[in-house]
């Protein structure tokens, strides 16, 4: 790229250049974030590699609906129902933001589903991507976990028995379940305490835990690049180019007079020499 | 995966990095595209399909079905298979094994498989699991939606007798019909009740299993109804253990 020069710039641009280099060599911010935008990626990218960016925003909504509906919202058994009401036919756009957390919830658990199909069809959970899943894979059971801690909330008829049964389902696992079960509902039945455990478990433990495996997610994938798709035309180049060599290696060590014959069926010799 | 095909795999994506492109703006535009579709969807429902305020909780109703949000419906649909009623079938298969061994074979899926191909038709083991849980995922999700409340109504006991009289009030007061068939008309989460009393477990085993179900039954999800009057629990046990045998419902 040419550039131009304009002459020096004026005192907002240096102020502002200033700014930068000032920070940049504080924290090495602006190296940081130049590497994270403009590092390289796989030519060939699939729309299917959205769906965890799109998981990651929609859990940015949820954040955000969900401070407006903390700001309403009574997390104590006499209040709760009455404040839920409050929320859904009072608070302007009360009705909006309540349904965009609940269907956001849905959004978000659908999203990180096909995400991890995505992930497991391409096969990109393999080396050296490992613990990129595995982080992933706690991402997507904190995500349950924020369902089942959200849904008491509404403290209506289904959604109190239901978590009744689901405590009672934590309670049978062996060894753990019962502390587990007591510690959630906050004594060895559901009880007064159990409404704002969980609306303390919902809003701050299990955001928490999200926030930060995002970050080792993403620092991960940053770190390791997106994977490529494995029908990409560029590695179905490389991979026949490769085979192309190896019959060719074969080729040139075979005896004078037993030349290779590249069409298949080929012959064992040159089978394993492909294959290794 | 062997040492060589890992470093293989890195050469690989070396190059494939080296010819490609910058992750901004040529990944970034695209996430922010589906981004943006999956906010329009979100804003979407919320006006197409309103919030509603749902029943109080203390109202003395049976006609309802205790069901957690869609997502974890095949859990539930897990408890309705599972429900302990032969050695085949213990509840603990439902709350405990299938779970934790789904979530266990979920993290520990990069370290089961280890072979270096990616290409899926080229993984059938691969592809029939994913095929496997899809689908069953996809069938206990779509049972656990189309279940059905039971119908509300006073439930007629034969022979009828001081007992009775008590079990009736108590099951329509409490939520067992939500989870259990008596008569007629239950849910599908518990045991159908009306056969119970063929088991033989005695009147105390009963009373024990109202109070603390999971002490008598290892894993059960029910909960405990240990606030119920001594008189009130002894007369429900005393028919729950002659249900099939000495009482019937019409």
């Amino acid at each position: 790229m040419t550039t131009k020069d304009i002459g020096p710039k004026g005192p907002a641009g240096q102020v502002a250049d200033g700014a930068v280099d000032y920070v940049e060599d504080r924290t090495g911010a602006k190296t940081g974030i130049s590497w994270f935008l403009f590092r390289n990626i796989p030519k060939e990218t699939s729309w299917f590699q959205t769906l965890g960016f799109a998981a990651m925003a929609v859990f940015g909504l949820q954040a955000i609906t969900g401070i407006v509906l903390a700001m309403y919202y009574k997390p104590a058994p006499d209040a709760a129902y009455a404040s839920i009401q409050h929320i859904t036919h009072d608070v302007t756009w009360g009705w909006l933001v309540r349904g965009m957390h609940k269907w956001g919830a849905t959004a978000m658990i659908v999203l990180v589903f096909l995400h991890m199909g995505r992930v497991f069809l391409f096969g990109s959970y393999k080396y050296p991507r490992e613990l990129t899943w595995v982080t992933g894979a706690i991402l997507l059971i904190l995500t349950m976990f924020m369902g089942l801690t959200g849904y008491l909330l509404v403290w209506d008829e289904k959604a109190y028995w239901a978590t009744v049964v689901a405590m009672n389902i934590t309670a049978s696992a062996p060894i753990l379940g019962p502390f587990v079960a007591d510690i959630m509902r906050a004594g060895s039945d559901m009880n007064p305490d159990t409404l704002s455990r969980f609306y303390s478990i919902h809003m701050l433990v299990i955001p928490g835990g999200i926030a930060t495996f995002i970050g080792l997610h993403m620092f991960l994938v940053a770190k390791l690049g997106i994977s490529e798709p494995p029908w990409s035309k560029r590695s179905y180049k490389a991979r026949y180019e490769a085979e192309a060599a190896a019959r060719a290696a074969a080729r040139a060590r075979a005896p004078q007079g037993r030349r290779e014959v590249t069409a298949a069926p080929a012959a064992p010799v040159a089978n394993a020499e492909v294959e290794r | 995966m062997k040492k060589a095909q890992q470093e293989a795999y890195k050469r690989d994506y070396a190059q494939a990095k080296k010819e490609g492109k910058p992750f901004f703006p040529y990944a970034i535009y695209k996430d922010h595209i589906v981004a943006i579709l999956c906010f329009a969807w979100i804003i979407g429902m919320a006006i197409w399909h309103r919030v509603e305020v749902g029943r109080p909780i203390y109202e003395a109703t049976t006609d309802f079905v205790p069901r957690p949000e869609w997502y974890f419906f095949f859990l539930f649909e897990l408890l309705k298979i599972f429900k302990g009623d032969n050695f085949l079938t213990p509840v603990i298969m439902a709350t405990f094994i299938v779970p934790n061994v789904l979530m266990a074979l979920l993290i520990l899926t990069p370290f089961i498989d280890r072979s270096p191909e990616r290409r899926i038709e080229k993984r059938p083991f691969a592809m029939a699991v994913a095929i496997i849980i899809f689908t069953s995922l996809a069938w206990l999700t779509y049972k656990g939606a189309t279940s059905e409340a039971p119908a509300a109504g006073a439930l007629k006991f034969t022979p009828s007798d001081a007992n009775t009289e008590i079990a009736a009030r108590v099951i329509k007061q409490e939520p067992c019909l939500s989870c259990h068939v008596i008569g007629a008309s239950g849910g599908s989460l518990g045991p159908n009740l009306n056969n119970i009393g063929s088991q033989g477990k005695g009147v105390q085993w009963h009373i024990d299993h109202l109070k603390n179900p999971s002490s008598k039954v290892p894993g059960s999800a029910m909960p405990a109804f240990a606030a119920l009057s001594e008189p009130d629990l002894k007369a429900l046990a005393t028919v729950m253990d002659g249900m099939g045998t000495k009482y019937k419902v019409d």
